[in-house]
């Protein structure tokens, strides 16, 4: 009668605990870092999307976002689509700054100038990169009777971070990360996905950081 | 008792038959989006806009089958005027919406010209197609910019382009939904930086003295 129970704790507990490895490695060149933190300035992360064959996935851009303001609270962060919708159309992937220098440019418009004053803006961090899906291998067949088989297959994930002093308007700073993984799914009738945590390695990697140069306590 | 079961196997067995009916269906999408006023001083003119049937309806589906036969149809007519109206309200210092359209012989509404959009082209690409996990839609517009009495100001075309990765628990409607919301505020992005540059417009916008104050990126 137990056995039932304790067989499908066991399978709960061993989801819960299995997470496959990942390597992960960062890179990291800031300049003029603000040693007493940023004050009541705000700080902005956007994803570049003006490339053809991949974009910054929003959700990571909002893992890195959290990341740094779960550490440190005192850290304003904009939310992407909030900026995005208050500045449109000076953020949208066909108009985005690509420069620093760019924004003298962009602040010559009277309307984004004094939103961005409203806005409090002093940092804006570009991310630009993808995590994709690498080789595969294995099989699995289910039926009735449930699944048998193994199935394996990596992700890659590399970022980098370009932050941007807006008041100077000059880059400060840039973070390379790069993290790969592989994931395991064996079945003897019910698959056990053991997955590796690719793209929350590069957030944490990414977003350590940003936060040391961001925050006055770190 | 056995009557009441058997009612409730024929409601179960009616369900299940409009269910898997449903599911052979096209998947329809109408496609709906948040489109933010554009952050820009507005041209001191007074704008006419004629929205024409086939622009308030426009809609694409897989162009190889009928509209029947295609295994998707995106309606993207009523976002368009969605956008549109935001964008243009947000640029000019004040839209007149027609009710129909410029003709000879016309005066009223006093406007300084109307313009008329039009939807030429729509292409999209879905990851079974390109074996990129990106949703991607292109649209090719071409507008026409003329007086009330229906005269020719200017002709031109533009394009834009809105992608969308795949994401973990995202439904194709979705991502296609996403990627058609990105080309909308793209083509909103494109016609602000491109209207003053087209010379007809340049010099309607020179006569009536906006340019100083005209956006000029």
């Amino acid at each position: 009668m137990n056995m039932p129970f304790f067989r499908t704790l066991a399978v709960c507990a061993g989801l819960s605990l299995t997470t496959a490895c990942v390597t992960s490695t960062v890179d990291e060149m800031t300049f003029n870092e603000p040693t007493e933190g940023i004050g009541d300035s705000s700080v902005v992360i956007l994803g570049r999307r003006h490339s053809s064959d991949y974009e910054t996935e929003p959700d990571f851009v909002a893992c890195v976002g959290d990341h740094i303001t779960s550490h440190d609270e005192s850290i304003r962060i904009i939310d992407e689509l909030e900026f995005l919708n208050a500045l449109y159309p000076w953020f949208e992937p066909r108009t985005a700054p690509l420069y620093p220098k760019n924004i003298e440019q962009l602040l010559q418009q009277k309307p984004v100038a004094e939103k961005m004053l409203a806005l409090k803006l002093e940092y804006l961090i570009w991310l630009d990169g993808s995590t994709v899906r690498t080789e595969g291998a294995g099989s699995m067949a289910c039926s009735l009777n449930g699944c048998f088989g193994f199935g394996t297959w990596g992700h890659d994930a590399n970022y980098e971070a370009a932050i941007w002093d807006f008041t100077d308007q000059a880059e400060v700073g840039q973070v390379n990360t790069s993290a790969s993984g592989q994931s395991y799914m064996p079945a003897v009738i019910i698959p056990i996905p053991i997955i590796a945590p690719v793209q929350g390695a590069a957030c944490d990697g990414i977003g350590d950081q940003l936060l040391e140069f961001l925050s006055s306590e770190y | 008792m056995t009557s009441v079961n058997y009612h409730h196997w024929r409601i179960l067995l009616t369900a299940l038959l409009l269910c898997i009916l449903a599911g052979c269906g096209p998947n329809k999408v109408i496609v709906q989006g948040n489109f933010p006023p554009p952050l820009i001083e507005p041209l001191p003119l007074t704008l006419g806009v004629w929205f024409g049937d086939d622009f308030r309806q426009h809609e694409f589906f897989d162009g190889t089958k009928s509209r029947n036969e295609s295994s998707w149809v995106v309606n993207t007519g009523a976002a368009q005027v969605q956008m549109w109206n935001n964008l243009l309200a947000g640029m000019f210092e004040q839209i007149v919406v027609l009710d129909s359209p410029p003709k000879a012989g016309r005066s009223s509404p006093i406007v300084d010209a109307v313009l008329i959009p039009h939807v030429e082209e729509l292409q999209y690409a879905i990851p079974a197609h390109t074996q990129i996990k990106v949703y991607e839609i292109w649209m090719r517009y071409r507008f026409e910019l003329v007086t009330i009495g229906g005269q020719p100001i200017a002709e031109w075309a533009m394009s834009s382009y809105g992608k969308t990765p795949t994401a973990f628990l995202q439904s194709d409607q979705e991502a296609v939904n996403l990627a058609a919301v990105m080309a909308l505020r793209d083509a909103g992005a494109n016609f602000v930086g491109r209207f003053s540059q087209i010379p007809t417009v340049r010099g309607l916008l020179l006569d009536s003295g906006a340019l100083t104050d005209a956006i000029d990126p």
